[in-house]
């Protein structure tokens, strides 16, 4: 039992992203120096053939230590400093945050991107209080890419009202780029990317796992999240099921106004806002030293509710005893995703190449379900003949292929990767209404990338890609006939279209890292494929009282941008300034008109996609000052700032800006002989008002928000129990969130809520098994 | 505390420094256009009544602080109650029923171009033949950015 999470410790000090310390309470000085020594050392004491070549992200650095906090050991204890987060920090030109596990336990948020909200520079627009959507300095929807295992996430990107189909819990560590990064990940990364990695393969001879439990009390949430793992030699599996029930939130008011419309709250509940989430993973494969396979199946779905007393932008009158009856309930209007993913990953090295290979399935199933209501030009009742569901308002099928190649290559001073992407989409729509309509879309890209170590303080970065993507669109008529002075007519939606894009784009960086100085730069061309909606849209969004009509013209969008970082670090404090500037040539929106349209848009005002030239800057700021061993205090503060330079919104801002925000936060880390890791954190978030806004936003007022986390390692006989405790929005004060889909509508934010959550991890057979 | 001191100065600088440079006042426009029913001779109002057979004369006062853009008006049946009505006052509504043959009305009407100010006076026939009951009338209004203000009221057909 000694060395129980030695092997997996020592085995990674073979890699340059870690070092090791060794030390123990009598100190041992033939256990440190330098890595390759130590290890030598300790795998010879703990039994262990050499040499082992493991690269860093298959080891469960984090969690074994934490694991068996208590535990003694034959050999002194072994204090792994985990580099590799500040190494990728200081060797990659981008700006780039990294967060693991524990960030997530102690910041949990309804949902991944709520979770991730805390770091500057990332927002979110959500809708209730389980689903929403990045945005990363201020640019979201398309502009931001999800890899979730080294394949691009693909939901429906279409609104506002989506989610991200990512289960939080099987998230190992999440990387977040601010900042154009199409040269690696292609179209869409033009304003960011949210890399989600797995939590690390188990240690060798290990089989274990863990049980998540939490609660929240605003929304009554109850979920837990269980995991189970296995490895032998070679051959490793891990599973995990997650189950979250949610109740309709509860917001700090009595009665909201949808317009004028006052709509009395049952409790301060928000009426059919309530959700579940059910989500599956099965991961195995097969780890040699030089070879590894991972297949990894998973499953998310989710079903959740709309606020009833407004469909979109349209006040409705309810059935307020039938929803109110219970606060579980998921009745109409609401939406329900499934998303299936099936991906393959491997590597292999040999000489001084490194080989990867990513392949991806993924189907994206997205429903959403109302009452019928006819609208414009729509029948007063529902046909019994369309086969279609009556209460089937849109329905979006995706299915995905995905093919990703890469060689990572050691030249002296260089690494060169060279890689190839490419996918191939297929999409249908069903449903009573019409918006954008079912395409096929294949996309191709090759890029190389250099990184030229000039020595170990500075690195130079140059990377060039090209991209190949073609669209098909398909026509679409409507199921009723519309009527235009005195004739009716089955109208055509959307014709027959094929379009395709080329897209060269570049990057070039450099970091340079003397001593306690810190300062990384880069400059690049990004670029982004016009979507389907954005080509072919040509329907009437009832529920926001709009006409949405694509533009078949539109060109890729392209956008220069330029990001510096600056970071000093001293004994007691830190501070990190990273400003950007960012130009869009033609960046594409959806531009409310002054027309309405009769004919096509039943009345409705007419919003079109349009392009115009974008600039826009801003930056983010970290300051960290530890006021004595067990004090520190910090700030987190972002501003954004965009203007569109042309066209029909000369002048005004972006959709969707940010308003600038700091958060204070102060956090008491008591050391104590029972417990580990205690920490006691206090988060105080200024949000200043957003007065530049763009039609048909409103103007929002700023706002001043607590929150409390707390959290501990309690042990249970050997194994360590983690407590996470949180109160958000402590003063349950009402505010408005300038991002938030129900911003339109006036309906504030979630009021206090109480976030307990608790894991407990279990080892039944550990590494090591008194193995000869 | 010294520490504690320069630390809230600093978080104060850069609150102060965020403040102002959101400062920067942009000359858009950023004003809704308004729709007024409030006049005397204003028709319809919520919970007008028309008669079906007989023609109506729409008027409404349209205003912008820079200038107006379109009008559109739709008037549909509420049979099934799904209300999009936008005023505080509720209507009394009769019982949900089955629409046989409602009146429906969907029209844009332009507005001259360079106008702040815009009373409507449009006649709408209502057919003898139609459903009675509970309708909306929809009055959506732009202004040349693109605001668009709506009121949503609720009439009844007798």
């Amino acid at each position: 039992m000694a060395s129980l999470c030695l092997v997996p410790l020592l085995t990674i000090a073979q890699s340059p992203e870690y070092s090791i310390a060794a030390s123990g309470p009598k100190g041992s000085p033939e256990n440190s120096g330098p890595a390759g020594d130590v290890l030598k050392r300790l795998n010879q004491a703990a039994g262990v053939p050499l040499p082992v070549t493991v690269t860093p992200d298959t080891i469960p650095v984090a969690d074994t230590v934490r694991r068996h906090p208590q535990r003694h050991h034959h050999l002194e204890e072994v204090v792994v400093h985990d580099n590799h987060v500040e190494l990728r920090r200081k060797e990659e030109s981008l700006n780039v945050e990294v967060v693991n596990r524990e960030f997530i336990l102690r910041n949990l948020g309804g949902s991944l991107m709520k979770t991730l909200e805390r770091l500057p520079g990332v927002k979110t627009i959500g809708i209730g209080s389980g689903q929403s959507k990045p945005l990363i300095r201020g640019l979201g929807f398309n502009r931001v890419v999800v890899i979730d295992q080294g394949v691009k996430h693909e939901g429906q990107q279409w609104g506002a009202d989506h989610g991200l189909e990512i289960d939080q819990f099987a998230v190992g560590e999440a990387e977040v780029i601010k900042g154009a990064a199409s040269f690696i990940y292609g179209s869409d990364a033009i304003g960011g990317a949210i890399e989600i990695k797995p939590s690390p393969i188990p240690a060798r001879n290990t089989f274990g796992g863990s049980v998540d439990l939490m609660g929240k009390s605003n929304n009554n949430l109850l979920g837990t999240s269980l995991n189970l793992y296995s490895r032998k030699d070679k051959w490793f599996f891990d599973s995990r099921f997650t189950y979250q029930d949610y109740s309709d939130y509860r917001v700090p008011a009595n009665q909201v106004f949808v317009y004028d419309y006052a709509v009395d709250l049952h409790d301060n509940y928000l009426r059919n806002t309530a959700g579940r989430e059910t989500n599956l993973h099965f991961n195995s494969g097969y780890v040699n030293g030089k070879f590894r396979t991972v297949f990894y199946l998973s499953n998310a779905f989710s079903k959740s509710g709309f606020f009833a007393d407004a469909h979109g932008l349209e006040p409705r009158r309810v059935d307020s005893d039938l929803h109110d009856s219970s606060s579980r309930d998921i009745l109409l209007p609401r939406q329900q995703v499934n998303h299936l993913k099936l991906i393959n990953r491997s590597s292999y090295s040999f000489q001084r190449h490194r080989v990867e290979l990513e392949l991806g399935y993924q189907r994206n199933y997205r429903q959403e379900h109302s009452q019928y209501v006819n609208h414009g030009y729509m029948p007063s009742s529902y046909p019994e003949n369309l086969g279609i569901p009556a209460d089937l308002e849109r329905e979006f099928d995706k299915n995905v292929f995905s093919v990703n190649l890469r060689d990572k290559l050691s030249a002296g001073r260089h690494e060169f990767t060279f890689g190839v992407n490419s996918e191939y989409q297929r999409n249908e729509i069903s449903g009573w209404t019409f918006l954008v309509p079912s395409f096929r879309q294949a996309t191709a890209g090759v890029f190389v990338y250099d990184k030229v170590r000039l020595h170990d303080k500075a690195f130079l970065h140059g990377a060039l890609r090209y991209d190949h993507g073609q669209l098909r669109m398909f026509e679409y008529t409507d199921w009723f006939p519309s009527t235009l002075s005195g004739s009716s007519e089955f109208l055509t939606r959307a014709e027959d279209l094929r379009r395709s894009f080329n897209s060269l784009v570049w990057s070039a960086g450099l970091n340079y890292n003397p001593g306690k100085f810190e300062l990384k730069a880069n400059i690049g061309k990004s670029f982004r494929m016009p979507i389907a909606k954005e080509l072919s849209a040509n329907g009437v969004n009832y529920h926001y009282f709009s006409y949405e009509r694509g533009k078949p013209t539109l060109d890729a969008e392209q956008s220069y941008q330029a990001d510096l970082s600056l970071g000093l670090k001293a004994n007691k404090w830190s501070v990190a300034i990273s400003p950007f500037f960012n130009y869009f040539p033609n960046y594409i929106y959806l531009n409310p008109t002054s027309t309405h349209d009769y004919y096509y848009g039943a009345g409705n005002q007419v919003f079109e996609y349009d392009e115009s030239r974008v600039m826009r800057y801003g930056g983010e700021l970290q300051l960290n000052y530890k006021l004595s061993g067990a004090l520190s205090a910090g700030l987190l503060g972002e501003y954004l700032y965009s203007r569109q330079l042309s066209g029909r919104k000369k002048g005004y801002t972006l959709p969707f800006s940010p308003p600038a925000s700091a958060l204070v936060n102060l956090t008491w880390s008591p050391p104590s002989p029972n417990l580990t890791d205690t920490y006691f954190s206090i988060d105080y978030r200024v949000t200043g008002s957003q007065n530049r806004i763009v039609p048909p936003e409103k103007k929002t007022a700023g706002s001043q928000v607590f929150h409390i986390q707390s959290g501990t390692f309690l042990m249970m006989g050997k194994q360590a129990l983690q407590v996470s405790f949180q109160v958000q929005n402590v003063l349950n004060s009402r505010y408005l969130n300038h991002t938030s889909f129900y911003r339109l509508i006036n309906l504030p934010e979630a009021g206090r809520n109480f976030v307990l959550s608790v894991k407990l991890p279990f080892q039944i057979n550990k590494p090591i098994n008194n193995e000869p | 505390m010294n520490k504690v001191q320069s630390f809230s100065l600093a978080v104060l600088a850069v609150m102060a420094l965020s403040n102002c440079s959101k400062e920067s006042s942009d000359p858009v426009d950023t004003a809704y256009p308004v729709i007024d029913i409030s006049a005397a001779n204003a028709f319809p109002k919520q919970c007008s009544t028309i008669k079906r057979g007989d023609k109506f004369t729409f008027i409404t006062q349209l205003s912008d602080n820079a200038e107006l853009g379109s009008l559109s008006v739709d008037i549909h049946h509420n049979f099934d109650g799904h209300s999009h009505s936008t005023e505080v006052k509720d209507c009394v509504s009769d019982p949900v029923k089955t629409a046989v043959k409602p009146f429906l009305f969907i029209q844009n009407f332009s507005i001259p171009p360079g106008q702040k100010s815009h009373q409507t006076a449009i006649e709408i026939n209502v057919p003898a033949d139609v459903d009675a009951g509970d309708y909306h009338f929809l009055i959506r209004v732009t202004d040349k950015e693109g605001w668009q203000t709506l009121k949503g009221l609720s009439i009844k057909l007798i």
